[in-house]
């Protein structure tokens, strides 16, 4: 079999959470991205042979976003679809398992990629109410006094109260930022680094869409109401060290995270379009990269919630037969400074790669310069889902701009998940 | 079984009224526990105290140890050694200096004794303790590592390192009201990589209900890789008087841990057993130990079923209590053929189905350490299986099988419960905690000793007894 190369990737500029896409949900969002993608590529809809999706906040409706959207975009419905989930390496993970499809000769032509509507959270009603309510609301027979009789058992504090959504560890009970503060406080990283790479962050994805680097991957959307949105919101070119320093600790009161330093709550989508190399020729496509090597990892929720990616990363390379000293990008989700200054931490640790991998020499230092070229999250902001499909596009475009070379990719995840790969220009 | 005093001295305002009035009433401290099987990180998040001196031959594993339980570690040392830092870099559990600044409740304190040759060092001992031993958690953790006194160079060596069992006992008897525990462990030579699997035993709250006590850390017994989690896992138990009690306590942990269990009990008790059977995953059988078939039984049983068995407990016994001029003849000889012939009869015939890394644990009593009054033939027969350990320990220790005996202390039982009310009353309190230990703190402590990690204790007898008066 042939090996599965990305031709395309689009994505909706990313928005903060209730403002410009509240009314647009992740099956929207979605849609509007598999919508750009296949208008700017003018790939014949009948030629597509699978949507596979990641998202994380899924709709109880509708859990199986990708099929919906494959019929809201209008596209063939014969085209199946599944929807899949690994919290934040959602849409990498959707997208890998495209290509391992099309390696496998599964299909020729597939859209990946992961969208997320925080906006759209559902507020969730206590289980007991439905526990109390269901076997009087289910049962034929049931009468006014059943009724009567389950209302006097209700209580207005435990029954009736929705529960508020919290991205929190269903193990430990740990809030994401939590989790940042003790990576920050165990790996000794201060709050002076956290918002120096915030800022560069900024400043380093300020400065790509200056220059146009985001051209090709980013879409318009039109919400229904108010303006169209033609590019991400949330990057700020002017904010500074200064700026960030007066930012309060968000998750402990002599903490050292700030919301300066954490990626924000996103709504947003991206599709990449990917298949075998073949069919590209076939098409006429110009393949921009294609992935040499993949891994996920886990690691207990209750060590380092968002490690994951110092030890996805390395292994990575090795299935990829790479040092990171070969790797010409590097692109690592920013869900906190922290979690990513104590990532690179550990890659550099010769003990780490001895207590965690069984090697005798760390992974390596990376090179600021070759780190998040064109910012990350934290600017960016992160619609669950979608990130991985963003890391991706911009890798494969930044790839293909340059002509040559390797990109690696990490992702940290809930549940101590970490997801990475090797991405090589075509 | 409930224990009052420990239920109202669980109660707030209860232990205000009682320690405000100054009445004479035990408060003893509700111990801390597992609810689930091994974790990767027993010890997530605690602080532990760590003095290890320059020069130390322990110091990196005791680093490892610390920051791979996922302990906080606080080095009182002056100088962080490489180790230590290495480690902690590792791990993400930075090393910090308990000078600069001290965890306000650290869960243990941990001195490292093996470089004492002379008892002028001792002073050490106070140095470290006295100003931090008031902190200490409840329920905390006091370990000192020594050596064993007979690989000392010399007679002052040996005084020394005899002095940390004297140290530690002591320490027991006045951290005990706040439910913690004092242990000291006594490193044979050459046995240091040893060590991890029992001081990560000791700290973790898996050991509940041992404190005072000496646990010698041999090499004699050959060691698996270390794994910390599910170290049971396609291993065969057989564990007899299984259908209640002690012996289904220990049926529940060794099968948490991934063993499958051969739940084993007198075949009047078919009910008890096939439930606890069914509840662990096991399989009951129906055996009396004192049958003359027995071994055969239960030998062709498990040839044919698993074609081995990994791990036994012999934990079945009886008690028939009267003074000795009262005993009857039939009596005696019971409680020994249960408690002691039994058990030999048993490890003959199963000792050939016992793999290279087996393991083999024997419930004694204090009883049979120290005596009592009205147990004549149960001290007898339980003093017994001590010789047996002792002797037969050391031999199979050489084939890789680590055989050792627990003798429990105030258990609250069936048994126990028989007991009349003033008497048990008193029982229970006669120990540095203060109250009886749970079913579950001897299956604690047997789960240990079946795990790779017993590798580094062969022919041992450890009193689970939290620190009791008795014959200590």
């Amino acid at each position: 079999m042939g090996r599965a190369v990305i031709v395309a990737g689009v994505r909706t500029p990313f928005v903060r959470a209730f403002e410009q896409y509240t009314r647009i949900d992740t099956i929207a969002l979605g849609t509007a991205a598999v919508k750009g993608l296949l208008e700017r590529t003018g790939l014949p809809w009948h030629e597509v042979d699978s949507v596979v999706w990641g998202g994380v906040i899924l709709p109880s409706g509708a859990p199986n976003v990708g099929r919906e959207i494959v019929i809201d975009v209008g596209l063939p419905r014969e085209i199946e679809a599944m929807t899949v989930t690994r919290a934040c390496a959602s849409g990498l993970q959707a997208i890998t398992l495209a290509a391992a499809a099309i390696e496998r000769g599964e299909c020729d032509v597939v859209i990946a990629g992961g969208s997320d509507s925080t906006s759209n959270a559902e507020l969730k009603m206590p289980q007991s109410l439905v526990h109390k309510v269901a076997p009087v609301a289910l049962n034929r027979k049931s009468t006014a006094a059943d009724w009567f009789g389950v209302a006097r058992k209700l209580s207005i504090r435990k029954d009736l109260l929705p529960q508020q959504p919290k991205i929190a560890e269903r193990s430990t009970g740990q809030v994401m930022g939590e989790a940042a503060e003790e990576m920050a406080r165990r790996n000794g990283i201060s709050r002076e680094e956290q918002d120096a790479f915030a800022v560069r962050s900024h400043h380093r994805a300020a400065a790509a869409m200056r220059e146009g680097r985001f051209d090709a991957e980013v879409i318009a959307v039109h919400p229904e109401r108010g303006e169209p949105v033609f590019a991400d919101t949330m990057v700020r070119g002017d904010t500074s060290v200064e700026k960030l320093a007066k930012l309060k600790p968000a998750f402990a009161k002599d903490g050292t995270v700030t919301a300066g330093s954490s990626s924000a709550l996103t709504d947003g989508g991206a599709a990449v379009l990917l298949m075998s190399e073949e069919k590209a020729k076939a098409l006429g496509l110009t393949p921009l990269a294609a992935f040499r090597s993949w891994n996920y990892s886990g690691v207990d929720p209750a060590d380092q919630l968002l490690m994951g990616p110092a030890l996805a990363m390395p292994r990575a390379l090795e299935r990829a037969g790479m040092q990171l000293s070969d790797i010409d990008l590097i692109d690592l989700h920013e869900a906190f400074a922290a979690q990513v200054l104590a990532v690179l931490k550990m890659l550099g640790s010769t003990s780490f790669a001895a207590a965690r991998l069984g090697r005798s020499t760390a992974v390596g230092e990376v090179d600021p310069a070759r780190l998040n070229v064109s910012g990350g999250s934290i600017a960016l902001g992160h619609p669950f889902g979608a990130t991985g499909a963003r890391m991706v596009t911009t890798m494969a475009y930044e790839l293909h701009r340059r002509g040559k070379g390797t990109a690696l990719l990490g992702i940290c995840a809930a549940g101590g998940l970490g997801a990475a790969a090797v991405l090589e220009a075509v | 079984m409930s224990d009052f005093f420990l239920e109202l001295a669980a109660n707030k305002n209860a232990r205000k009224v009682v320690t405000t009035l100054g009445l004479p009433l035990p408060m003893p401290t509700r111990l801390s526990r597992a609810d689930g099987a091994w974790e990767d990180r027993p010890l997530a998040d605690r602080a532990v105290v760590v003095s290890s001196p320059e020069g130390s031959a322990i110091h990196a594993i005791l680093a490892r140890t610390l920051t791979g339980a996922g302990a906080d570690p606080w080095l009182a040392a002056s100088a962080v050694s490489e180790g230590f830092r290495a480690a902690g870099e590792a791990w993400g559990r930075p090393t910090r200096l308990a000078e600069d600044a001290a965890p306000e409740r650290p869960w243990a304190l941990v001195f490292d004794a093996t470089t004492i040759t002379h008892p002028d060092q001792l002073r050490g001992l106070y140095d470290f303790f006295a100003p931090r031993i008031k902190a200490l958690s409840r329920s905390g953790r006091v370990v000192v590592i020594g050596r064993a006194p007979e690989d000392a160079a010399d007679a002052a060596a040996a005084a020394a390192q005899r002095a940390l069992e004297g140290f530690v006992k002591s320490v027991g008897r006045e951290v005990g009201r706040q439910g913690a525990t004092a242990n000291v462990l006594l490193l044979e030579d050459g046995a240091e990589e040893r060590l991890e699997a029992v001081l990560r035993f000791v700290l973790s709250v898996r050991s509940a209900y041992v404190s005072g006590q000496p646990l010698r850390v041999s090499k004699r017994c050959k060691a698996a890789p270390p794994r910390w989690t599910r170290t049971l896992e396609g291993r065969v138990a057989l564990v007899t008087g299984a259908a209640r009690g002690i012996g289904e306590a220990i049926a529940t942990c060794l099968a948490r841990e991934g063993a499958k269990v051969v739940v084993l009990d007198r075949p009047d008790d078919a009910a008890l057993g096939a439930e606890v059977a069914q509840r662990v995953g096991g399989v009951f059988l129906g055996v009396d130990v004192t049958d003359p078939a027995a071994p055969e039984t239960v030998s062709t049983f498990l040839q044919e079923r698993f074609g081995r068995v990994d791990v036994i407990v012999h934990n079945a016994g009886i008690t028939r209590d009267r003074t000795l001029a009262k005993l009857s003849p039939e009596a005696w000889d019971l409680t020994l053929d249960v408690n002691t012939s039994a058990v030999l009869r048993l490890h003959e015939a199963l000792l050939p189905l016992v793999p290279k890394d087996g393991r083999i644990v024997c419930l004694s009593s204090i009883a049979g350490l120290s005596g009592n009054v009205g147990q004549t033939n149960y001290a007898a027969s339980k003093a017994a299986i001590v010789g047996f350990v002792q002797s037969a320990g050391p031999r199979l220790a050489r084939k890789g099988i680590a055989l050792n005996a627990i003798a429990p202390g105030f258990i609250e039982t069936r048994l126990t419960d028989a007991i009349p009310v003033a008497t048990r009353e008193v029982a229970r309190r006669l120990c540095n905690l203060g109250q009886g230990g749970l079913p579950v703190d001897i299956a604690e402590v047997v789960t240990f000793f079946a795990s790779p990690g017993a590798a580094a204790m062969s022919g041992q007898v450890l009193r689970v007894c939290g620190g009791s008066y008795v014959g200590a």
